[in-house]
Formats: C-alpha cells, sequence, structure tokens
C-alpha cells in the first residue's frame, strides 16, 4: 500500500513540474531536477521489489583454508630476473659497520632495483600510463629484490647485466636497512665502463642503444663520489658476469 | 548468442576494521612494508600521513607500487580466483591475472590508519545474458565440452565490483 501511495504522489509531482514551467519559467531547471529523481527512485524501487531478490546475493559457503600463511614481500628471493633477457649478472654485495670498525654487519637487509637492458624499471611496466595492471602479477617486480647479510655481511643477487637511461650511467640503486627496517643508508652502484662498453655494442638487446650517453665522471649521481661506488666487475659475455662492492653503512 | 566478451574489476578496500584473517596478514604485511619504503622520500619523518606525502613530495605516488611487492605472495594465495565475489552457488570463480594495489591512506605513527585497496581485473568472460539480476556468463571463452555444452556461472552485480571492459564479437555491433 505504501509504495502505491509513493508512486501516485510521485505521479502528482511530475503533473505540476509539467505545469510549473509555465507558470515560471525562472525555476524550470530546479523544479525538473527535483521531479525526475522522485520520478525515478520510485520506479527503481519498483523493477527491485519485482525482481524479488533485490541486490542481496547468497553467502558464500565454501570449504574453508587453505589457511592464509604469512608470506615475505615478493621482493624477499635472490633471483631477481623474472624472465628478463640479458648477459647474466652476479651481485655480490657486502655490508660493512663504519661504527664497529668496519666489520662485516650481519643481519641487515638489503634491497637493490635496476633496469632492464633497454633502460625500463618494472614500475612503469607494471601499469602502463597509470592504468590497471594487465601483466601476470606474478613477474610484474621484476629486477628488484632484498636479501639479509649473512656473517660475513654478504648478500648475492642473481640478475642481469642493466642497460641505461638518459641522463644517466648505468647503475643499481641499493637500500640498506637495519634488522628492523629502519633506514640505514640509500645509495647507487657504477659501473666500470669497458664492460659497459663492450655489452652495449656487441650484445642484443642492448646495442640497439648502444654506448650509455652519460660517463660515470659526468654522471649527477656519481661524478662527485665515484671512488667509493665503482664496483668491481669481472667475467665475460658468454660466462656471464660477476659485480662486487663494498658498501659502508654506520648501524 | 553472447553479447560481449567483459572484464570485471573489484576493489577490495582493506582496513583495520577488516575482520578475515587473510586481510589482516595484507594489512600488516603492507604496513610493514609502507613503513620500510616511505624512508626513501621521508628520511627525517616530516611527514606522518600518505595524504601528506602526496600532497608535498614528488614522487610520493611511487609508494603504491614499491608497497604492492609486498602482497604479490598473499594474491599467489588466492589460487587465481578473486576473493568475495561468488558465483549463485555460492562459490568463488572468477579468474584472474592482473591486480594493481593502491595506498587510500596511511599514517607512520599508527597502523589504525592504514588503508589499503587492491583491484582485481578478472580474465575475459563471455556474457550470454541476464536473468533477473543475475549475470549468464563462461570463464573459458565459451568452448563447449564433450557433450556440446558452455558450462556457465550466474552472479550477481554488487558493491565494489564494475564492468571494467567490453569488447564486442563484432567490433561494428553497438547493441548491448
Amino acid at each position: 500500500m505504501e509504495r502505491k501511495s509513493f508512486i501516485k504522489s510521485g505521479i502528482a509531482a511530475l503533473g505540476v513540474a509539467f505545469i510549473a514551467p509555465l507558470a515560471n519559467s525562472c525555476k524550470k531547471d530546479a523544479d525538473t531536477t527535483t521531479t525526475t529523481s522522485t520520478s525515478s527512485s520510485s520506479s527503481s524501487s519498483s523493477s527491485g521489489s519485482s525482481s524479488g531478490s533485490g541486490s542481496c546475493s547468497v553467502t558464500s559457503s565454501e570449504t574453508a583454508g587453505p589457511y592464509p600463511t604469512i608470506t615475505p614481500s615478493s621482493y624477499v628471493r635472490s633471483n631477481i630476473v623474472d624472465g628478463q633477457t640479458g648477459v647474466a649478472l652476479t651481485i655480490k654485495i657486502t655490508i660493512c659497520n663504519t661504527n664497529n670498525s668496519c666489520a662485516a654487519l650481519s643481519g641487515a637487509l638489503v634491497d637493490i632495483w635496476h633496469c632492464t637492458a633497454v633502460g625500463y624499471y618494472s614500475e612503469y611496466t607494471d601499469t602502463p600510463g597509470g592504468g590497471y595492471a594487465s601483466v601476470d602479477y606474478t613477474s610484474s617486480h621484476f629486477l628488484r629484490g632484498r636479501q639479509t647479510t649473512d656473517a660475513n655481511g654478504l648478500v648475492t643477487f642473481t640478475s642481469i647485466f642493466p642497460g641505461w637511461y638518459s641522463p644517466r650511467a648505468p647503475h643499481i640503486h641499493a637500500h640498506i636497512y637495519s634488522s628492523s627496517g629502519t633506514s640505514l643508508l640509500i645509495t647507487q652502484i657504477a659501473f666500470p665502463t669497458d664492460i659497459c662498453d663492450t655489452i652495449y655494442t656487441t650484445v642484443s638487446p642492448y646495442s640497439t642503444r648502444g654506448k650509455q650517453d652519460t660517463a660515470n665522471t659526468a654522471d649527477m649521481v656519481f661524478s662527485d663520489s665515484l671512488t667509493n661506488e665503482l664496483s668491481t666487475v669481472t667475467g665475460s659475455v658468454s660466462a656471464g658476469y660477476v659485480l662486487t662492492h663494498t658498501i659502508y653503512v654506520a648501524a | 548468442m553472447e553479447k560481449a566478451t567483459i572484464r570485471l574489476l573489484y576493489r577490495k578496500i582493506i582496513t583495520a576494521a577488516s575482520q578475515e584473517p587473510w586481510e589482516k596478514l595484507v594489512l600488516a604485511d603492507t604496513y610493514r612494508e609502507f613503513l620500510m619504503q616511505v624512508q626513501t622520500i621521508n628520511p627525517d619523518k616530516k611527514y606522518f600521513t600518505f595524504g601528506e606525502l602526496i600532497h608535498h613530495v614528488p614522487g610520493a605516488e611511487k609508494l603504491h607500487f614499491l608497497v604492492s611487492a609486498s602482497v604479490i605472495g598473499y594474491l599467489k594465495q588466492l589460487n587465481g580466483k578473486v576473493p568475495d565475489i561468488i558465483n549463485n552457488a555460492g562459490k568463488k570463480f572468477l579468474p584472474f591475472k592482473g591486480y594493481q594495489f593502491e595506498i587510500i591512506n596511511s599514517d607512520i605513527r599508527n597502523i589504525s590508519k592504514h588503508q589499503i585497496g587492491i583491484n582485481f581485473i578478472s580474465e575475459p568472460l563471455t556474457w550470454y545474458d541476464t536473468i533477473d539480476n543475475q549475470l549468464l556468463v563462461s570463464v573459458n571463452a565459451g568452448v563447449q565440452d564433450e557433450y556440446g555444452e558452455i558450462l556457465t556461472e550466474m552472479f550477481s552485480m554488487q558493491p565494489y565490483l564494475s564492468i571494467y571492459s567490453l569488447k564486442k564479437k563484432n567490433a561494428d555491433d553497438t547493441t548491448i
């Protein structure tokens, strides 16, 4: 009964609205808007009732579990390649503590991240154009990793030799945290130019871009601090390269 | 026969009020990762809230992506099915691979202000009809089984569930 009378009054209001603009054209917009919303709400309520179920749906009834388990961040892995192509690179970083006679710092968290062979970070391919990611989520954080230093202060990552992008010299980013996650140092690691030149001119897909456009000595980050940010790299294109580097933090 | 191929978007919001064990783990671990990553752009703790960071610090939008790594392991636990969205038989059925993670609010002083959203993008569904308030779809591109049948699912649209994309079988056909 109540719904019927509501619809009736809605229709009556519609009639008033139809006449009202003629009586007072200045109020036409406001009157029409008000009445339209009244009439549409009455019609939607009537169609909702006729369907008999409204907007509710069946409650889930499924076997419980598998029970969720605490899962570390997907950064936590040694191999960070995730299907990216390039020359194999093993990254060995040792963390030393300047507050403890430069002794090795164990238990520190080391985050690293670097670009692909053609100069892209996973951050940008994850959501191209800022839209929703259509990539498979299991490989969306390629070339980013986190390891905990061992008793010798060492972490090891398996990756690919990074490419370069303008206007930067090739580099790996590193963020060192205490075991509790407090930031100790954010830094970058530079590469010997002779090895970069070899890879960037002879190996696909690096060779599509050629040599880096910015020298270490001209780089905005490395130019004033290259001596303690330049890594040692050994190896060959066929066998892969090994990067070793020591980072000093005050912990 | 089919109207179109559609992909659904489900935005799952997790806050300190969320009760499910999975949700609580996601909340705690995304907050932990947020606290680690935020130090890159807020080293002297000048700002407290995510809103302040977005407003004042260039590049703070990166935090959405950087923190998202902490949910990947939890997404894998869902076995490829969008959570919460059930068919009319009461079972989860909606396959997904794509997602976007977002930090809605947070505060480095207090996890109770931490709110995140996970946007699940479903795999393509073939939409055949709408019966009463339910969509009739197939999740396997309408492939017939050995009996010549197309297995289907029925489900209701609901809050935070939307149609993300639509692709017509015939590009010239604009009717739905």
